[in-house]
């Protein structure tokens, strides 16, 4: 009898318990991709954003859409003459999540860090600084010098994620600047601290009350990411509530079907992640301008837009975002028009006689968007008489060939995600040769191009770089170099109870600082 | 002594087999079209920086090379690091090896608690139509594609009517981790809604899992247990007037139980490829996953490293069931 | 041995042969059968994810096409997949295991732990990766499976071959002077066919859920090639509203694997009641 007594009341406590944990302000994201590792420096991809953003703090911060970048870390900086060095300010204030303060020489750990593990955000850093280039002035005020003039520098400065030199120096095992300890633990200053983590799971953390930023009258207390890979799981999970909130860029189908649930909204912004189609302009016969232009005319881009996206994307001319500052003008670009097709292939047949060779088109495996794109262009092709040949593969096998020029597709549709919010991350990156091959995967390296992207990059002077960065896209769009098609927009799917999320480009609606239950 | 003779010289076998499934694996996991070095290096990266990281992982080093270097830190239990999250991958493993074990082994006591009545019934009332139903039902249970199953099922119970979870070993995080068995970890910690979240969510996934090999227990069950019902002893026994019912629990039942404990090293392996893609439909946090993650990653590590634990686990579980055999079934010692 | 055991038997086989000889004429006559045999290749966006209808009997897909006719044309890619892939693994393994068993010692020890290798690891996982190695298609799906199941072939003759070779009448016709490899051939192969012949039929079966998973997995053939287990993956997404898109290809690998597995069952009841064990 007293067994059973017992019994009930440690079943009536568990209720209990359950129920005030639900009360409680928790936020629980199912994310795609799985958190790997909790080290900021060790990944820089916008699928794992949300242990950098929410961990850890960066010199400066992007919010908002359009983007801008705010201070974070440091309130101020100031740039030499020669744009060689870079004088930033930082906040005397902040204390990382053991109690700690932090100061400059804590930025300089990180950055040589950084550059030392020679991934993540260190990729964008190496070619324009060395270990040792970053000094501590005092304790307030940290120094870059680099190697070479670079105008986006200012905007790659929210990348610097700021750890806690001393914790992470304590766990240092055989000179692996902490990269053992920080796959697993975090040493930030950060919104939220680590509570829980499962590498195959997810994490969960918990807020920092002493965080520099202050905290509004409503905030989370708890934020949790899972892994969950399977669309479908993640959509379903949302409906029934397991989740508040996902990653917002799904297929249009999922989106209509979750505009019709009554405990979700989506939240809609114009995003800067634009969907193209790479064309290897090395490789023959897309060497040849008329050919490209051929196939520029021969995609249905209404098609595409209005049956397979549902309307919900717009037509994005060039590769700059039309939201992006730097776009060219007035371009309509190029149209689905077969007849034109006809033409240019005729002008290109009419000085390379001969059979056309097959033309392979590269998928990513479990992105059925890049799948449909690809039928929807073999079935045009086909109607200029060219034969297409569809491989598909998983991202990291597609990522490996198409940074080799001798294994890269001949077409390939896949999107340009925001690092930064410059024109250089999409029309430098793509199509400077200087980026070739990892970027510029197109093989495309156009001397009258080159110099206007040099240029644009020595300069702060903003009208300058647009100028310089219009007539550059203008060159590149004349030339065909590759089929651009739409900019994403950002269907964020969240819970009707929760409000406050701020989207950014950059921080694909994991940032969770400003978030709160309503 | 000649079962001890089995036994050491099976474990001999044990060495050169998973050298021999370590090179093949590695050979594999090295013709791939994926460049680790590129992976790690990131999106951003130039040329010149992968290069340099290549040289740094020692990737550019000959495959002999590399090769022997993977086999000397095998013999220290180092199985390297994952190269997308320089996690050790004996770290990586070890936390997810019971979550697919967990899941196999409920998985097979459901078979078993499923199978084996079914073909004892099946064999007792032999061209019945009892019988007839269950043998067409057990031929059916090989036919569907596991993975296939698993989504309908979870479309129906947990989509359309919402009684079971989607997906997962449980919702959250779960109790306090000591051992990485949810049933284990719930009860240490005494955690009742623990305890029946984790069975919730072990539900869909072992069952799909149980299905086909409780389809080939019923048959060897029944097989088995034929063999008995026929034999020459219990006609024998039967004659002597001992009663039915002795006989049944005496003969017939133990010969299901060999039946059984012979297919439990077949249906382990059975069990497992099933995992692989059970594992994926349910987000099923395991090895499974793992494996089909690293592969799809060219993970190479990762790859040799699950493959020779999954060798282990089999050559193991394999060598058991033959020694339960012997003394079960004292013939096979000949 | 009740007469009633030997109808089942041959029940069994007559509905799994049924079942075999409907799926080859389907795939030979897929083009006449099919009511819109031009969607293996073509769509219509307009008339995406219909339900199943007079005009679409399952439906359509996600690019509008007739999922009744495209799993008519899948049933190419079925057959396909599973008779090279068996058949391979049958012509290289049989060979193996006779000569194993047959001389035994260091030649059977030495092939036995080879394929020992390959049956350490579960064979979807080694199919996996050689087919993640090689690339998606469906030469490399058939590659992966071909290589990795020869060893449950060269296995299974070998035990057979071992049990046989002390027998009298293999001794017997050695002293009669005959060669190895005409006893290999001529009285050792006839005597282990039937246990042969029924487990190609049930491995078709298995050959056909391993080609499907790894079809699901995104390594078979690339869009819009329709495999079925690839369009089981690309249903999916539409889940639970689209629940045509899946139900369809799934019934279709089940009663095909139906099929193999009743032949199978049916040939092992009618050619030796003996044979008893081994579902591979």
């Amino acid at each position: 009898m007293s067994r059973f007594l017992l019994g009930l009341i440690v079943g009536f406590l568990s209720l209990v318990v359950s129920i005030s944990s639900f009360a409680q302000n928790r936020y629980v994201h199912a994310n795609n991709s799985s958190y790997d590792t909790l080290d900021p420096h060790r990944v820089n991809d916008v699928a794992r954003v949300a242990t950098r953003l929410n961990f850890y703090d960066g010199l400066y911060r992007w919010v908002d859409n359009p983007p801008r970048l705010i201070p974070w870390l440091a309130t101020d900086h100031t740039v030499s003459d020669n744009g060689l060095v870079w004088t930033f300010t930082l906040r005397g204030d902040v204390k990382f999540q053991d109690g700690s303060l932090m100061t400059a020489k804590d930025v300089v750990y990180s950055m040589d860090r950084m550059l030392k593990l020679k991934s993540g955000a260190g990729a964008l850093f190496l070619p324009v600084l060395d270990i040792g280039s970053t000094v501590a002035i005092n304790p307030t005020t940290v120094q870059f010098k680099l190697k070479e003039p670079s105008a986006i520098f200012g905007s790659i400065v929210s990348d610097i994620f700021v750890v806690n030199s001393t914790l992470v120096k304590k766990n240092e095992v055989n000179n692996d600047w902490g990269a053992a300890w920080m796959t697993n633990h975090v040493a930030g200053s950060g919104s939220f601290s680590l509570k829980r983590y499962d590498p195959a799971l997810g994490f969960i953390g918990e807020r920092f009350a002493g965080h520099f930023a202050g905290w509004g009258p409503k905030y989370f207390d708890e934020i949790e990411f899972r892994t969950v890979v399977e669309t479908n799981t993640r959509i379903q999970g949302l409906i029934r509530g397991d989740y508040d909130g996902l990653d917002g860029y799904l297929a249009p189908d999922q989106v209509m079907r979750l505009k019709k649930e009554k405990n979700v909204q989506i939240i809609e912004a114009e995003s800067m992640r634009v969907y193209h189609i790479a064309m290897h302009n090395g490789r023959p016969p897309f060497d040849d301008i008329d050919f490209r232009k051929a196939m520029s005319y021969a995609f249905d881009y209404d098609g595409y837009i209005k049956s397979i996206m549902q309307g919900t994307v717009s037509r994005n001319p060039t590769i700059i975002p039309n939201n992006m500052w730097g776009a060219p003008d007035g371009l309509a670009g190029y149209s689905h028009d077969m007849k034109k097709a006809k033409e240019y292939l005729d002008k290109y047949q009419a000085r390379n006689p001969g059979p056309i060779r097959t033309i392979t088109i590269g998928t990513l495996a479990g992105f059925s968007e890049t799948e449909q794109t690809a039928s929807l262009m073999q079935n045009s092709l086909k109607k200029l008489g060219l034969n297409v040949k569809i491989e598909s593969a998983p991202w990291p096998v597609i990522s490996t060939k198409m940074q080799n020029p001798d294994t890269m597709f001949d077409m390939l549709p896949y999107w340009k995600s925001t690092f930064y919010a410059d024109p250089n991350n999409w029309l430098g990156e793509l199509y400077g040769s200087r980026y070739a091959p990892t970027r510029n995967v197109s093989s495309y390296k156009v001397a009258e191009v080159d110099k206007r992207l040099e240029d644009a990059m020595r300069t702060t002077d903003l009208n300058v770089r647009k100028r310089l960065y219009q007539e550059a896209g203008k060159i590149v769009f004349d030339d065909a170099a590759g089929i651009w098609i739409y900019n994403t927009k950002w269907f964020g799917p969240y819970s009707t109870r929760v409000a406050g999320i701020r989207f950014s480009p950059v921080g694909n609606g994991q940032d969770m600082r400003w978030g709160y239950v309503k | 002594m000649r079962r001890l003779q089995i036994i050491l010289s099976r474990l001999v076998w044990l060495v050169p087999t998973l050298f021999g499934l370590t090179l093949v694996v590695f050979l594999i996991a090295n013709v791939v079209p994926t460049d680790p070095a590129r992976i790690i290096a990131g999106e951003n990266a130039t040329a010149a920086q992968v290069e340099e990281l290549r040289h740094e992982l020692g990737l550019d080093k000959p495959l002999h090379q590399q090769f022997g270097r993977y086999i000397y830190g095998l013999g220290t239990g180092d199985m390297g690091k994952s190269l997308y999250t320089a996690r050790p991958i004996s770290q990586d493993l070890l936390s997810r090896l019971p979550a697919t074990l967990e899941l196999t082994v409920v998985a097979i006591l459901i078979a078993i608690l499923i199978g084996v009545p079914a073909g004892v019934i099946s064999a007792i009332r032999r061209n019945s139509l009892t019988d007839q139903v269950l043998r067409v039902l057990s031929v059916s249970g090989l036919a569907v594609a596991g993975f296939w199953l698993a989504m309908e099922l979870q479309m129906f119970f947990s989509t359309k009517l919402g009684i079971t979870p989607l997906n997962g070993r449980i919702s959250g995080f779960g109790p306090e981790k000591y051992t990485g068995f949810l049933i284990v970890d719930s009860l240490l910690a005494w955690d009742m809604e623990s305890l029946r979240d984790t069975f919730m969510h072990l539900l869909l996934p072992a069952v799909t899992l149980a299905l086909p090999a409780a389809a080939t227990l019923v048959r060897f069950t029944r097989a088995g247990v034929l063999e008995v019902v026929n034999s020459n002893y219990v006609l024998y026994e039967s004659a002597m007037g001992m009663p039915r019912s002795l006989i049944t629990w005496k003969y017939i039942l133990r010969n299901a139980l060999v039946s059984t404990v012979t297919q439990i090293g077949l249906i382990f392996g059975a069990l497992f490829a099933g995992a692989v893609v059970v594992e994926a439909v349910f987000d099923w946090p395991g090895l499974g996953t793992y494996a089909v993650q690293s592969i799809m990653r060219s993970d190479n590590k990762a790859i040799m490293g699950f493959s020779l634990l999954v060798g282990f686990v089999f050559v193991i579980v394999n060598l058991m069931v033959d020694i339960v055999h012997t003394f079960i079934d004292p013939r096979t010692l000949e | 041995m009740s007469a009633f055991k030997v109808l089942f038997g041959d029940r069994a086989a007559a509905i799994g042969a049924f079942l075999i000889i409907s799926l080859v004429l389907v795939a030979i006559f897929a083009p006449a059968l099919a009511t819109h045999p031009a969607d293996v290749a073509e769509f219509h966006l307009d008339k995406r994810l219909q339900a199943p209808s007079m005009e679409h009997w399952f439906g359509t897909d996600r690019m509008g096409s007739d999922i009744f006719s495209r799993i008519l044309f899948g049933a190419r890619i079925t057959i396909t997949i599973a008779v090279i892939a068996v058949g391979a693994s049958v012509v290289i393994g049989v060979p193996i295991g006779l000569v194993a068993g047959y001389y035994g010692k260091w030649i059977g020890g030495a092939m036995m732990r080879t394929s020992d290798v390959f049956l350490a690891v579960p064979q979807i996982v080694l199919a996996i990766a050689i087919a993640q190695t090689l690339g998606p298609s469906v030469e490399n799906v058939i590659l992966a499976l071909s290589v990795t199941y020869w060893p449950f072939w060269a296995r299974l003759v070998y035990a057979e071959t071992r049990a046989l070779k002390p027998q009298i009448f293999i001794e017997a016709a050695l002293a009669l002077g005959a060669s190895d490899l005409r006893v290999m051939v001529m009285h050792i192969l006839p005597n282990i066919a039937s246990a042969i012949i029924v487990r190609t039929s049930i491995g078709m079966g298995v050959t056909i859920l391993t080609a499907a998973a790894l079809g699901f997995l995104g390594l078979g053939a690339p869009a819009p090639t329709p495999e079925w287990g690839r369009m089981i993956s690309e249903a999916r997404e539409f889940l639970p509203a689209a629940w045509w898109y899946a139900a369809a290809p799934g019934l279709a690998i089940f009663v095909v694997v139906m099929g193999f597995n009743l032949l199978g069952d049916g040939l092992r009841d009618i050619l030796d009641p003996k044979i008893r064990r081994g579902s591979k």
